[in-house]
C-alpha cells in the first residue's frame, strides 16, 4: 500500500525537529568528550633509537611472527606517521602486527628553523639509513622490508636505489614518482598541488624558504584544504553535523582532525628539493635526482616492489605513482589499486582488512 | 596680432608678448652702439650686453616652455590614472610616492635606515595589493558558483530537504572553485601573493637585523649560517663514517637494554 505523502510544510517541520534533536545530541556529546578521549597512535610501542629529532619506534607484537624480516614504516615530512595508527579499529600498524609482522615506524619529529638545512641526503643516507642499520643489527639480518608512505615513499625509493643491499622488499603506498603525470587521467580535481607548484618560479620557492626557514606546516595545510573546497567549506557544519548520529562517528572525526592539525614544518632545503627538483623538474623519473653527491636511478631498485595507490587520490593521482612500473630495475613489480582517496587508504573502515592483508600476503611469498 | 599669439598654446602667446616688450624697450640697431664701441665699458655697451643676456635668457625659457607645453595637461591617460580606484583607495598614490623616494639618489649611509623602512612600507603595500587581487580572483569563482547555482537549480527537480539543497549547493561551489583553482589567473595571483609576502618578511628581517647588529645580538642570518655549518659538518662526519664502513652510531646502545615504554592511552 502506498504511503501518504506528507505536505511540504509537514516535511519541513519534521526535518526541523530532527535537525534540532540531532544538534542537541551533538552538543551533549561535545560537552562530554575530553581531549583524552581523542587519542591517536595508541598502539603499544617502545622507543628503540633516537638521533637528533628522529625517533624510531618498535611496536609490540602479541602473536607469533609470520614474517621473518621486520617492516620499517617511513612516512614523509608532509604530515606524520600517526595516521597509520589513527585509532584501534583503523590502524594499518595494528593490523600488520596482528598478522604477525614485526613493525617499526620512524617519526621525523618537529623540524624547527635550525633544521632548515636538512636535505634528502640527510633523511635518506642519514636518519633512514641509521634506522635501517639499527633494525638489521637488532634482528641480525642484512636487510629489511621498507614501507614508504607518500613522501616517505620517495625517501624509501631513493634509499632502495642507493642502498639496495639493505632492502629485502620495498612497499610503496601513495608515492609520487612521475610528478608530471598529474593530468594524465583528465580528472579536474586531481593534481592541483602539481599545477600550483609548477606555477611558482624557482626564486619564488627560494624566497619562501628563505623567509620562513622551512616550508610552514600551516601553508601545507592551507593548500590541502584548498584542494577540496566543497569538503573544506562543509567540514565544520554539515560534516560535523553528520557525526552527531553517534559518538563513534564523532570520535573518528575528531581523531582525524587531531592528525590533520599536527602538521610539522618541512625542513627548508629538503622542501626546495621536493618542490623544485621533484614537483617542477620531475627529476626522479628522469634519473637526474641528486641525493648528496649521488644520482638516484630507479633502475638500481632491484628489490621486489609492491606499489599501492588509491584510485581516487587527488593529491597523488594514480598515474603519477603507476609510472614506477616501467622505471624500476626489478621484474618482481606488483601494483594494488585500492578504492578511496589519499588518506582513506589507511583510515577508511573499508580498507582496514584490505591493505595490511595485501601487504602481508605479498611479503610471505618473498620472505 | 602676431601668429604666435593666435596659437592656442598659452606659452607661445606669453613668448610673443615678451619679445614685443623687449623690442619696444631696445629698438635695434641701437644708434650709438658702433660709435662707442671703442670705449668698451661705456654705459651703452653694458646696456647692450644686458639686453643680449636678457634676450638669450628669454629665448631659453621660451624654448623650455614650448617643450613643456607639448605635454598635454589633461590627457585621457592622466585622467584615467586620476580616477583609478586604486588611487582613490590611496594605495597607488602611496606606492607611487614611495617609489619616487626610493628611486632617488642613494648615498652610502645617508638616510639608509629611512629607506629600509620606506621599502618595507612599499612591500607591505604591494603585499596588500596582491592579497586584494587574489581575493578579487577568488570572488570571480564565487560569482560563477552563484550563477551556476541559480541557473542549474531552475533546471533540476525541487529538492526534498534542506540537506539536499546544501549538498547540491556545495557540489556546484566545489566544481566552480576547482575550475578556478586550475586557471592561470588563479595560479598567478596565488604566486604573486606568496612572493610579496616572502619579500615583505625578508625586508622586515633586514631591518630587524640592523637593530640586532647595533644591540650586539646575533642576527637571523648569522644563526642560519651557524646552523648550516653544523649540518654540513655532521654530513661530513657521516660521509667519513660511511666511507670507513662504520659501525652504527647510536645514542642508545643496545635496543633491548635501552627500551623505554611510551605512555599507553
Amino acid at each position: 500500500m502506498a504511503t501518504t505523502r506528507k505536505s511540504s510544510a509537514a516535511r519541513a517541520v519534521t526535518e526541523l525537529s530532527e535537525f534540532n534533536l540531532k544538534m542537541a545530541r551533538g552538543q551533549e556529546m561535545l560537552n562530554r568528550l575530553k581531549d583524552e578521549d581523542v587519542q591517536i597512535a595508541t598502539a603499544d610501542k617502545d622507543v628503540v633509537f633516537r638521533q637528533d629529532k628522529v625517533t624510531l619506534y618498535r611496536y609490540r607484537r602479541s602473536g607469533a611472527a609470520s614474517i621473518k624480516a621486520p617492516v620499517l614504516v617511513a612516512y614523509g615530512q608532509v604530515g606524520r606517521y600517526t595516521m597509520t595508527d589513527l585509532q584501534e579499529d583503523r590502524s594499518m600498524l595494528r593490523n600488520l602486527l596482528s598478522l604477525g609482522v614485526d613493525v617499526y615506524a620512524v617519526d621525523w619529529g618537529n623540524p624547527a628553523r635550525g633544521d632548515r638545512w636538512l636535505t634528502f641526503e640527510d633523511y635518506v643516507d642519514g636518519y633512514l639509513d641509521e634506522c635501517v642499520r639499527f633494525i638489521c643489527d637488532a634482528h641480525k639480518q642484512k636487510s629489511i622490508n621498507l614501507l614508504g608512505i607518500c613522501e616517505g615513499g620517495v625517501f624509501s625509493l631513493c634509499y632502495a636505489a642507493l642502498h639496495p643491499e639493505r632492502v629485502k622488499n620495498l612497499i610503496l603506498t601513495i608515492t609520487p614518482v612521475d610528478f608530471h603525470q598529474d593530468q594524465a587521467e583528465g580528472r579536474v580535481n586531481h593534481g592541483l598541488l602539481n599545477i600550483w607548484t609548477r606555477g611558482l618560479g624557482d626564486d619564488d620557492i627560494d624566497r619562501l624558504i628563505e623567509a620562513n626557514g622551512n616550508l610552514p606546516g600551516e601553508l601545507m595545510s592551507y593548500s590541502f584544504s584548498q584542494m577540496t573546497p566543497g569538503a573544506t567549506l562543509s567540514k565544520y557544519n554539515v560534516g560535523l553535523f553528520d557525526t552527531f548520529d553517534d559518538e563513534k562517528k564523532l570520535l573518528n572525526f575528531l581523531r582525524m582532525e587531531k592528525w590533520i592539525a599536527d602538521r610539522p614544518h618541512h625542513p627548508g632545503e629538503a622542501a626546495k628539493q621536493l618542490l623544485i627538483n621533484l614537483y617542477k623538474n620531475n627529476e626522479l623519473i628522469k634519473g637526474k635526482f641528486q641525493v648528496g653527491e649521488r644520482t638516484v636511478r630507479l633502475s638500481d631498485v632491484k628489490a621486489p616492489v609492491l606499489n599501492v595507490f588509491a584510485k581516487d587520490d587527488h593529491i597523488i593521482p594514480p598515474k603519477t605513482t603507476q609510472a614506477l612500473g616501467k622505471a624500476v630495475g626489478t621484474k618482481d613489480y606488483t601494483e594494488i589499486g585500492l578504492d578511496g582517496g589519499h588518506v582513506g587508504v589507511f583510515v577508511s573502515g573499508k580498507s582496514q582488512g584490505v591493505l595490511p592483508k595485501g601487504i602481508v600476503e605479498w611479503l610471505r611469498k618473498r620472505d | 596680432m602676431s601668429e604666435s599669439s593666435n596659437s592656442s598654446n598659452p606659452w607661445e602667446g606669453w613668448l610673443a608678448g615678451q619679445q614685443a616688450l623687449i623690442k619696444s624697450m631696445f629698438p635695434s640697431p641701437l644708434p650709438q652702439e658702433s660709435a662707442d664701441a671703442t670705449s668698451g665699458d661705456s654705459l651703452q655697451t653694458q646696456f647692450s650686453e644686458l639686453r643680449d643676456a636678457w634676450k638669450e635668457s628669454i629665448e631659453k625659457w621660451s624654448d623650455m616652455a614650448q617643450r613643456a607645453g607639448k605635454a598635454p595637461a589633461f590627457s585621457p591617460e592622466s585622467l584615467q590614472s586620476l580616477f583609478a580606484p586604486e588611487r582613490w583607495a590611496g594605495a597607488g598614490v602611496i606606492d607611487g610616492a614611495l617609489k619616487r623616494v626610493l628611486d632617488g639618489p642613494k648615498f652610502a649611509t645617508l638616510f639608509d635606515q629611512d629607506r629600509q623602512l620606506l621599502e618595507l612600507q612599499r612591500l607591505a603595500t604591494r603585499r596588500d595589493q596582491d592579497v586584494a587581487a587574489f581575493q578579487a580572483v577568488l570572488a570571480k569563482g564565487w560569482t560563477k558558483a552563484y550563477e551556476r547555482v541559480a541557473t542549474q537549480s531552475l533546471k533540476q527537480p525541487k529538492p526534498e530537504s534542506w540537506r539536499a539543497v546544501a549538498d547540491g549547493w556545495l557540489s556546484m561551489v566545489n566544481d566552480s572553485l576547482i575550475e578556478l583553482y586550475r586557471s592561470d589567473e588563479f595560479v598567478e595571483a596565488q604566486r604573486k601573493m606568496l612572493r610579496s609576502a616572502s619579500d615583505y618578511r625578508l625586508q622586515e628581517r633586514k631591518i630587524a637585523e640592523a637593530w640586532c647588529e647595533v644591540m650586539h645580538v646575533p642576527t637571523r642570518t648569522e644563526v642560519d649560517e651557524l646552523q648550516r655549518s653544523v649540518v654540513e659538518l655532521r654530513r661530513e662526519v657521516r660521509r667519513l663514517r660511511q666511507a670507513q664502513d662504520r659501525k652504527p652510531a647510536t645514542v642508545t646502545a643496545k635496543p633491548a637494554a635501552k627500551r623505554t615504554r611510551t605512555a599507553r592511552a
